[in-house]
């Protein structure tokens, strides 16, 4: 083999390098942290260090036509808007029973918040970080003015809402 | 896609000189004392004068210099200037700034008669100073809901930028009309010094060209040269019997 075909080879090797370099940044890892959903954990009032399935939840964003639908599960992520500082959610429980009217609930849960963009990478762009307001974090309260709420208590877990792996709101019900 | 096509099109380039060069070589014949003309190579990169032609966010300019101090040794340098806006659909921004380079090239094609071209290897040690404009960019969520997707556009500018890099360069050179030579390099550049912006990344470090995570990127240039001769040196080849 003479110089010239090894220094070919070179570049060509170098160039397939360089070309499947490209590949890897231009889409964004589903690994990696991007802007965080709030993570809400349910628990039983009547028992309160123990987790509380939901049953047929619908979480309706203010406006919104359709809803975010959780059952059977403990713990749930929702996302905040990324436009204001405030989002309001219709928490609906037991959404769609025809069999037990009554027992349908909805209560208006409003997240408090201020925002901050953070960059992340060239793929992903940049990331909004959450942080729940110090004395208003949330606010409750019942959709029908006759009716009594379904969840029973809210503690605020984590007021930095930063990623999707702890636990920011603790609801009980 | 643009890129992959600008390294196809390289890679053609690289196949046809060294295609040239290949058949002249099969005409090696007599022995005779070899006269090595030194002297200052001066040179333009083309691929950049043409992109600031073709593409309205680029504007870039290369000038090259050889110096030659042996027989095979070759003082090189590169100085530029690249001012570039690159939309990276989710991140919109400008680089510009001022690079140079220096260092050395090892010429390893053995050339016939009077012929003088080059096929070398060697490296530089190059730094950018340079600023970055972040003009615009997009939130990104994997959850659509709400369906937004809030653009911002900062318009923010940080100055006193700098990065470090050293470059392999793997070049050829081939004497199209006397004193004039058409080249070509390909480079292999490993960071090693990097000043960034707050809350943000050097995506684009002129003389660079665009960093891919980590601290490896590549680059390249096509330049046309002026050899200006300043003074010869006569080398005597045994004669074997």
């Amino acid at each position: 083999m003479n110089s010239l075909q090894k220094i070919s080879i070179l570049l060509i090797l170098a160039l397939v390098w360089i070309s499947s370099g490209c590949e890897k940044d231009d889409i964004c890892d589903p690994a990696t942290a991007t802007t965080p959903q709030v993570v809400i954990d349910f628990y039983d009032i009547t028992n309160p260090t123990l987790k509380k399935n939901v049953t047929n939840l619908l979480v309706v964003g203010e406006g919104m036509d359709t809803g975010l639908a959780f059952n059977a599960v403990s713990t749930i992520k929702i996302p905040l808007k990324l436009t204001a500082d405030l989002t309001q959610f219709q928490f609906i429980l037991n959404y769609g029973n025809t069999v037990t009217p009554a027992l349908v609930n909805s209560d208006v849960f409003q997240f408090n918040y201020t925002r901050n963009n953070f960059y992340v990478s060239r793929a992903c762009g940049y990331k909004t970080l959450f942080t729940l307001d110090e004395t208003n974090p949330y606010a409750l309260s019942e959709l029908d003015p006759a009716g009594t709420s379904w969840i029973k208590n809210i503690i605020v877990n984590q007021y930095q809402i930063n990623n999707e792996n702890e636990t920011h709101f603790k609801v009980f019900f | 896609m643009r890129r992959t096509l600008r390294y196809f099109f390289s890679l053609g380039l690289i196949g046809i000189v060294l295609g040239t060069a290949s058949a002249q070589e099969t005409k090696k014949d007599s022995v005779a004392p070899k006269t090595y003309r030194y002297g200052l190579r001066l040179g333009v990169d083309l691929y950049k004068v043409g992109q600031s032609f073709r593409d309205k966010n680029y504007k870039g300019i290369e000038f090259t210099g050889d110096y030659r101090l042996t027989k095979n040794y070759y003082l090189a340098g590169e100085i530029g200037n690249e001012n570039t806006t690159e939309n990276d659909y989710l991140i919109n921004y400008t680089a510009k700034g001022t690079y140079l380079k220096v260092g050395f090239d090892y010429n390893f094609y053995e050339n016939w008669l009077d012929m003088e071209n080059i096929i070398s290897v060697g490296m530089r040690y190059s730094a950018s100073s340079f600023s970055q404009t972040l003009n615009s960019y997009k939130i990104y969520s994997t959850n659509h809901y709400f369906d937004e997707s809030p653009v911002y556009s900062p318009g923010t500018t940080t100055n006193g930028l700098s990065a470090q890099w050293l470059e392999v360069v793997v070049g050829m050179k081939a004497k199209v009309i006397q004193n004039f030579y058409l080249g070509f390099s390909f480079r292999m550049n490993k960071l090693f010094s990097n000043k960034s912006p707050d809350n943000f990344e050097n995506l684009y470090i002129p003389g660079f060209n665009r960093t891919y995570g980590g601290s490896f990127g590549a680059g390249f240039n096509y330049t046309l040269s002026y050899l200006v001769p300043i003074y010869k040196k006569k080398e005597l080849i045994p004669i074997k019997k």
